[in-house]
């Protein structure tokens, strides 16, 4: 378990309705800060600039889905070791299974409850080496 | 008479065709046959014993003599009276072919006896009385013992003792009368004696052979006879076959003209012999003008495709083996393409050479848009429609929890509302994509070791927000059990959060929903006690069924989405278990489901 509560979070989401309810969720019962990202081009450079504690990634988007993000944060030094949990409404569980096998630390299922999402953030993280 | 207890087994032989012609007459039956014949000459010598015996008491009477006469005419009597019944009892016999040996040793013994009176006359009479007496004793002797050979000529030991019992007396009484004319007779006789025999024992032979032949043909003839019979029923059978198979030739020929599906008669090369209307008016080509071009099958595939297919092809010329369910984009006459699915049948001669092909075409092009179609809308479902459900429910949930700070109660009222509708549709998408998966069998279960009493207790914790809501508690009813079973962890939960929020649902306020294990031996069952009102008779048959709900009117005040059970049922049998319900003792229902104990046999 790291040592620090969990504090700051980046959330990659294209969609601006759910970036809105994560980020009150989030901010408002979880009292954590929220750096939300639209554009999955440019998440990589957003994570290096505000420096989270865990990242979010949303698995459907244009452009480019949560797991290429995923692979590409991968490539990058300075953002590489950032524990991932990913949105998701689809995913089979085989699918699921291959991203924690590749190191993900943890799926959050869509429809998710905007109520009880910093309580299963947390317990991710509690569950951290 | 002994009846014999053996079975006739050569009635029951089966025939023996091809041997040779006289082995294959029964033993028994020419044994019959022979006493048949002995026996029917049985009256001629009982009245020829009569009238000679007359005779003879008549020539040999005199004062001297007349007690033995008497007593000698007296013993051919008993013995004629004997032979009659004797004769008597044979024609009366049923167990005449089974019993042939014993009425030919009683016969045997008549012949015997009959013998020794007339040898007895012979010996007593010949040296007491006149000349002329004595040659006509010796005629009498000789007639008497030379009719035995006709009478008994079918079986020679039986006139070898009849005989022998007339003249071995006289010839003993000749040889010792002290006279050398008689004593040179005496050699004589024995003389003629046997070659009479020997003439018995041909004769014999003959009539032997005779009975032998007459049932070996007998049998040929019952043979031939069945023979004949067979095959003038296999002619009629063959008869009727061949109406048959031009019957069903015609019908086939008319069923694969008017089938709705298309119907390619190729031969062993892939061009088209024939094709039926229904092809004809999927393809765009009349059969005649395939036939007359000389067309491959191929004009019905696009080209980029005939080297596939020609491999595809030699294959099945070489299996000889019908390949099903082929889909195949095939080009129409005027350019556009259908997907059909074929079924391809080589037709076989009996030498296994490849005469034919069937092919049959069916247009499935609406039927694989279907399926596109309902994969796409599955896909909508489950994303497109919950992605803003999950903005909808997560917005009121986030107002109703009050972190947005205090709204107006009515406000309140109707933003809760709207929560509940949306967290209906919501179920209602998750239990349509669940029963679509199950059903197209896409649903992957997970199975792990599962200790039920901790999944019970756990799905107790993860409900409680339910019993809440309709104002019941969770409970144990009595103590859950430790056992381990082989399941999918979180559709097991699915099913027991079903199960218990449908108990919540249907319980009055204040009530307790119990939860109950059973332990069967090779099975666990565990079980949902509510208090609700019963299922209802005309519900019951159904209630395992799609969008089943006894009171639609329930579904508004409660939620649901009538497709709960159906789920569960399709989980659990999926996890090699089953699921029902009962009454409920005091009212209410117990809903359970059994799973496998993991171990177990």
């Amino acid at each position: 378990m790291p040592a620090q509560p969990l504090n700051r979070i980046c959330y990659v989401e294209d969609d601006e309705d759910i970036q809105k309810i994560v980020r009150v969720s989030l901010e408002r019962i979880g009292k954590m800060t929220v750096e939300v990202v639209s554009d999955p081009m440019v998440a990589i450079d957003t994570i290096k600039a505000f420096k989270p504690e865990l990242v979010m990634l949303d698995w459907m988007m244009p452009g480019m889905d949560g797991p290429t993000l995923y692979r590409m944060m991968k490539e990058v030094p300075e953002v590489r070791d950032l524990p991932v949990v990913f949105i998701t409404a689809k995913a089979s569980q085989r699918e699921l299974d291959e991203l924690r096998s590749l190191g993900a630390a943890g799926t959050i299922s869509k429809p998710f409850s905007p109520k009880e999402l910093p309580v299963q953030l947390r317990a991710i993280w509690s569950k951290l080496p | 008479m002994i009846p014999s207890s053996k079975p006739d087994s050569a009635a029951l032989a089966a025939p023996a065709r091809g041997a040779d012609a006289r082995d294959s007459a029964d033993p028994q039956r020419v044994l019959a046959d022979r006493v048949e014949q002995l026996y029917s000459q049985m009256p001629l010598g009982i009245v020829v014993t009569l009238v000679i015996g007359s005779i003879a008491t008549y020539e040999l009477w005199d004062s001297r003599t007349r007690d033995l006469v008497l007593f000698w005419w007296g013993l051919v009597l008993l013995v004629t009276a004997a032979r009659a019944a004797l004769y008597v009892g044979y024609r009366s016999s049923k167990g005449k072919l089974a019993e042939a040996a014993q009425w030919l040793r009683w016969l045997g013994i008549s012949a015997l006896a009959n013998g020794v009176n007339w040898g007895f006359a012979g010996a007593v009479f010949f040296p007491s009385h006149t000349d002329e007496q004595q040659v006509f004793l010796a005629f009498l002797l000789a007639g008497i013992a030379s009719a035995g050979i006709p009478t008994y000529a079918a079986s020679w030991p039986m006139f070898a003792i009849y005989a022998g019992a007339i003249v071995l007396p006289f010839t003993y009484v000749l040889a010792t009368f002290g006279n050398r004319l008689f004593a040179e007779i005496a050699l004589l006789v024995p003389l003629f004696w046997l070659v009479n025999v020997g003439i018995a024992y041909r004769l014999n032979q003959v009539f032997y052979a005779g009975y032998r032949l007459r049932h070996a043909y007998g049998r040929l003839t019952e043979d031939y006879t069945a023979l004949n019979r067979k095959l003038e029923q296999q002619l009629v059978e063959l008869d009727e076959a061949q109406r048959q198979v031009d019957a069903s030739g015609r019908k086939l020929a008319l069923f694969a003209e008017r089938a709705p599906i298309a119907v390619l008669e190729l031969d062993s090369e892939g061009r088209i012999q024939q094709i039926n209307h229904a092809a004809e008016n999927l393809f765009g080509w009349t059969s005649n003008e395939l036939v007359e071009k000389n067309a491959s099958v191929k004009i019905l595939i696009r080209p980029e495709f005939h080297a596939d297919f020609d491999a595809q092809w030699q294959q099945l010329i070489a299996s000889r083996a019908p390949v099903a369910h082929l889909k195949i984009r095939n080009p129409r006459r005027d350019g556009l393409e259908v997907v059909c699915e074929w079924n391809v049948t080589p037709l076989v001669n009996t030498e296994g050479g490849v005469v034919g092909v069937i092919a049959q075409g069916q247009d499935i092009t609406r039927q694989m848009e279907a399926e596109q179609l309902k994969k796409e809308f599955t896909s909508t479902l489950s994303h497109e429609l919950r992605t803003p459900l999950t903005s909808i429910i997560g917005s009121l949930q986030l107002i109703n929890s009050g972190v947005m700070g205090d709204v107006d109660k009515e406000v309140a009222e109707l933003t809760g509302v709207a929560e509940r509708n949306g967290q209906r549709l919501l179920d209602l998408i998750n239990d349509i994509l669940d029963i679509e998966k199950i059903e197209s069998g896409k649903l992957n279960l997970v199975p792990e070791l599962l200790t039920l009493d901790e999944l019970v207790g756990e799905s107790l914790v993860l409900n409680k927000g339910f019993a809440e809501r309709f104002q019941v508690r969770y409970e144990p009813r009595g103590t859950l059990l430790p056992v381990q079973v082989k399941a999918d962890r979180k559709r097991l939960l699915q099913v027991m959060t079903n199960l218990l929020s449908n108990a919540a649902k249907f319980s009055p306020a204040g009530e307790a929903v119990q939860v109950s294990m059973e332990d069967l031996g090779t099975r666990v069952r565990i079980g949902v006690h509510d208090h609700g009102p019963g299922i209802p008779e005309n519900f019951r048959a159904r209630i395992f069924g799609r969008f089943a709900q006894a009171d639609s009117s329930a579904t508004r005040q409660k939620g649901g989405t009538g497709l709960g059970l159906a789920i569960c049922k399709r989980l659990i049998e999926l996890m090699d278990g089953k699921i029902g319900f009962t009454d409920r003792e005091g009212g209410g229902t117990v809903f359970f489901f059994e799973l496998p104990k993991h171990g177990a046999a």
